[in-house]
């Protein structure tokens, strides 16, 4: 090959790397960041502008699980589920564009309420949902 | 040119002689509580204007989310959810404009959540001020002194 | 006796940047600009896709709002504008995929451009549309800067834009005259910078009859900004693409240090399209120190859009303030300066000389309202860099770092001084300014009080503004 080809060539793949690269780069890490333990995603937005994503999250008594709740709001947002005693670490307060993580491995089978503990708009009261936790 | 000097002369006896007018100390200090109302995305009152060494205490109120209010300057903040009410208290030693910035993520405009501390007499303003004008003064002087070379 | 810039550093003082060897041939390689702009469009690719996760969520979590509006935006008025002229240009990533395009590659140089190579009218040849386009893309600051998704948006429409008009018209026709927001006052602003692009020995292009700066050659493309390297006058156009340093067989392109502002002294193509464009640049940095650092709620939710009247409110006295209040103003004391100086001299000629003074006061004037974003609010910088898609990473460390406001207690002195500074430049090239009107020197020192009281005015206005 010419000269002119090669250097064509590798500045293509420069190119691909800048876009498609990147892009596929923070999706792999992204993925080994969060693999192994079975993840539910929550998102987390007030009320009025659709609430937590999942309403009901379903889960096996004796199965651990980690919760990661992105806040995509443009207020602060909280997590608890009081009745088993979890809540966030630190202030409780996951600030938007931050992300929150909890981990634990459900000990009793139930239908339990969780909900945001920060006051996050007036409706926070309603920004609430159910966890169902099943024998295997 | 004569009268452009004469012009000139008064302009600086003018502002001189308003110097000591506006760095006179205006009045003792005192004990203030100003009572701050925190909506999406802005502060009622959004100025507060007090003398230097006054003791400040705010109590900031908010009404709909959590909002913070830092202060510029002063480094001091507070934050308050709707029933919770925030305060800080400072002494006002430093004198000009302070922004007052919301420091609690309350919204998309909330980095534009801000309201105005106003300690006074400005002398910062004064000065500024006073130095534009010099500016121009000397600019002026100094163009019309080539000029008769 | 040569004029002295500030009394300092004469008009005509130059230091040849690309002197040394090893510069020179790294200006003159292929694979620049092709780096740094592959290197920058990484960057962009993790802002489109921030702005696209990011969605309506916080703005100021987000990596696409703050590498836009506080890291480029800043490094833009504060650094390279200033100090590296359009190097903006060089490095921009948004319509290198037109470019691709129309040269059917990367680095190769193909004399034939692929696409229509439509000519640009005549008639537009000037800073009107882009006027236009960046005030308009202002009405929308208010979701710009706040909702990652209308970041996203901007970006992409410019990207595909780009695509779609570098295939009908011309080379940079596209980044010139259509299609980007901040190219009219990066050509304009480039006036005040320390550096600049030109031929090193005119007499070697006087002797040179086959133009390849203009015309190409196998070693590097025509012009693409269409202006002739030879004689580049002022900065206004010259996008800094290098392509002249690899055409000119007789190595005689240079980038230079030069003193600031003097182009705005070169009296060759002055226009009202560019006093406009300084008009609404001042107003512009007027208008977003209100929305952005200042104390009237009811002025962003107008610029919020909370109510349509409010907004339509908002967009109604953006634009008369921008694009006639302040022309409006400028022009009575312009009428002074010349029943001053010599009523003969044409209104017109005055005004738009004249109003090159304030690209020296409106690039102050935004320097001095970055200071307002940047001791504030760039410790969130420090948090995107480490997430920067919301997704619960921590590349490096910082992603709890909380909002860190730093330095705000001296941040006023910062921007009085740097207001002073622009209002000494400003009185200095107005007074050259005016003695090039008015060729009489007595006549330019009474025709230049005016301007000079206009330009104490709007400086003490701004102190005011921002600090008082």
């Amino acid at each position: 090959m010419e000269k002119k080809q090669i250097t064509e060539i590798i500045a293509a793949i420069l190119v691909l790397l800048a876009t498609v690269g990147v892009i596929g780069a923070a999706l792999l890490y992204d993925e080994h960041l969060w693999g192994g333990l079975r993840t539910i995603e929550l998102t987390a937005q007030a009320p009025e502008r659709g609430n937590w994503n999942i309403q009901e999250i379903h889960l096996v008594r004796g199965e651990p699980v980690r919760i990661k709740i992105r806040n995509i709001d443009t207020v602060s947002h909280g997590f608890a589920i009081p009745e088993l005693g979890i809540s966030l670490n630190g202030t409780g307060e996951i600030k938007p564009g931050n992300v929150g993580v909890i981990e634990f491995t459900p000990e009793k089978t139930g239908d339990f309420l969780f909900t945001c503990t920060t006051w996050c708009s007036t409706q926070h009261m309603q920004m609430t949902g159910r966890i169902i936790i099943s024998e295997k | 040119m004569k009268i452009d000097k004469l012009i000139i002369g008064i302009i600086i006896l003018a502002l001189l002689v308003g110097l000591p007018l506006i760095l006179a100390q205006p009045e003792e200090p005192k004990e203030k509580t100003i009572i701050i109302n925190a909506k999406q995305f802005s502060y009622t009152p959004d100025t507060v204007e007090v003398n230097r060494g006054d003791r400040v205490t705010i109590r900031l109120i908010s009404t709909d989310v959590h909002h913070g209010l830092y202060i510029d300057g002063y480094e001091v903040s507070t934050d308050a959810r709707p029933g919770q009410d925030g305060s800080l208290t400072f002494v006002a030693n430093n004198t000009g404009k302070f922004v007052m910035r919301c420091s609690v993520t309350c919204g998309p405009f909330h980095p534009y959540m801000i309201g105005y501390l106003k300690v006074k007499p400005d002398y910062r303003l004064f000065g500024s001020i006073w130095l534009a004008v010099g500016i121009f003064i000397c600019s002026i002087l100094l163009v019309s002194r080539r000029q008769k070379q | 006796m040569t004029e002295k810039i500030l009394g300092l550093i004469p008009v005509d003082w130059r230091f040849e940047l690309t002197s040394l060897p090893y510069v020179r041939k790294i200006i003159k390689s292929r694979w620049m600009p092709f780096l740094p702009i592959v290197l920058n469009l990484s960057v962009f690719t993790v802002i489109l896709m921030a702005g696209f996760v990011g969605g309506v969520s916080a703005g100021n979590y987000n990596f696409g709002i703050m590498f836009v509006w506080i890291v480029w935006w800043l490094l833009l008025m504060m650094v390279m504008v200033p100090f590296f002229s359009r190097v903006w240009c060089m490095i921009c990533p948004l319509p290198a995929f037109g470019e691709w395009l129309q040269r059917l590659g990367f680095m190769k140089v193909r004399n034939k451009l692929f696409g229509l190579n439509k000519k640009w009218p005549k008639a537009l040849k000037n800073m009107w549309l882009v006027n236009f386009l960046f005030l308009g893309t202002t009405y929308t600051t208010g979701f710009l800067t706040t909702r990652p998704i209308a970041t996203f948006i901007l970006l992409m429409s410019i990207i595909i834009g780009s695509i779609v008009l570098m295939a009908v018209f011309e080379k940079r026709n596209f980044c010139k005259y259509i299609g980007c927001p901040v190219g009219g006052f990066l050509g304009l602003y480039s006036n005040i910078a320390v550096t600049e692009i030109r031929a090193k020995d005119p007499q070697i292009c006087k002797d040179h009859k086959h133009k390849d700066c203009v015309i190409g050659n196998e070693k590097g493309h025509a012009c693409p900004w269409m202006i002739l390297p030879f004689d580049i006058g002022r900065n206004t156009y010259c996008g800094m693409c290098l392509e002249c340093f690899k055409t000119c067989p007789y190595d005689n392109m240079a980038i230079n240090l030069r003193p600031p502002a003097t182009d705005l002294l070169v009296d060759k193509n002055r226009g009202l399209d560019e006093a406009w464009k300084a008009f609404i640049m001042l107003g512009i940095a007027i208008f977003f120190f209100l929305i952005m650092q200042g104390n009237m709620g009811f002025l962003k939710d107008w610029a919020n859009a909370t109510t349509t009247e409010g907004y339509l409110t908002f967009v109604a006295l953006h634009s008369i303030f921008n694009l006639l209040l302040i022309p409006g103003v400028f022009f009575v004391f312009v009428y002074a300066s010349r029943t001053l100086g010599n009523k003969e001299i044409p209104l017109k000629k005055l005004f738009t000389n004249f109003s090159y003074t304030l690209v020296p006061m409106g690039l102050i004037a935004w320097i001095a309202f970055s200071f307002g974003i940047l001791f504030p609010n760039s410790s969130y910088v420090l948090h995107v860099i480490s997430d920067p898609f919301a997704w619960g990473w921590d590349l490096f460390g910082t992603s709890h770092f909380p909002w860190t406001p730093f330095l705000t207690g001296v941040m006023p002195y910062f921007q009085i001084g740097t207001l002073l500074f622009g209002l000494v430049l400003s009185l200095d090239i107005g007074f050259k300014i005016s003695k090039q009107t008015f060729q009489k020197r007595d006549q330019a020192v009474r025709g230049f009080i005016p301007i000079a009281a206009f330009l104490t005015v709007v400086t003490i206005f701004l102190i005011w503004l921002f600090t008082g």
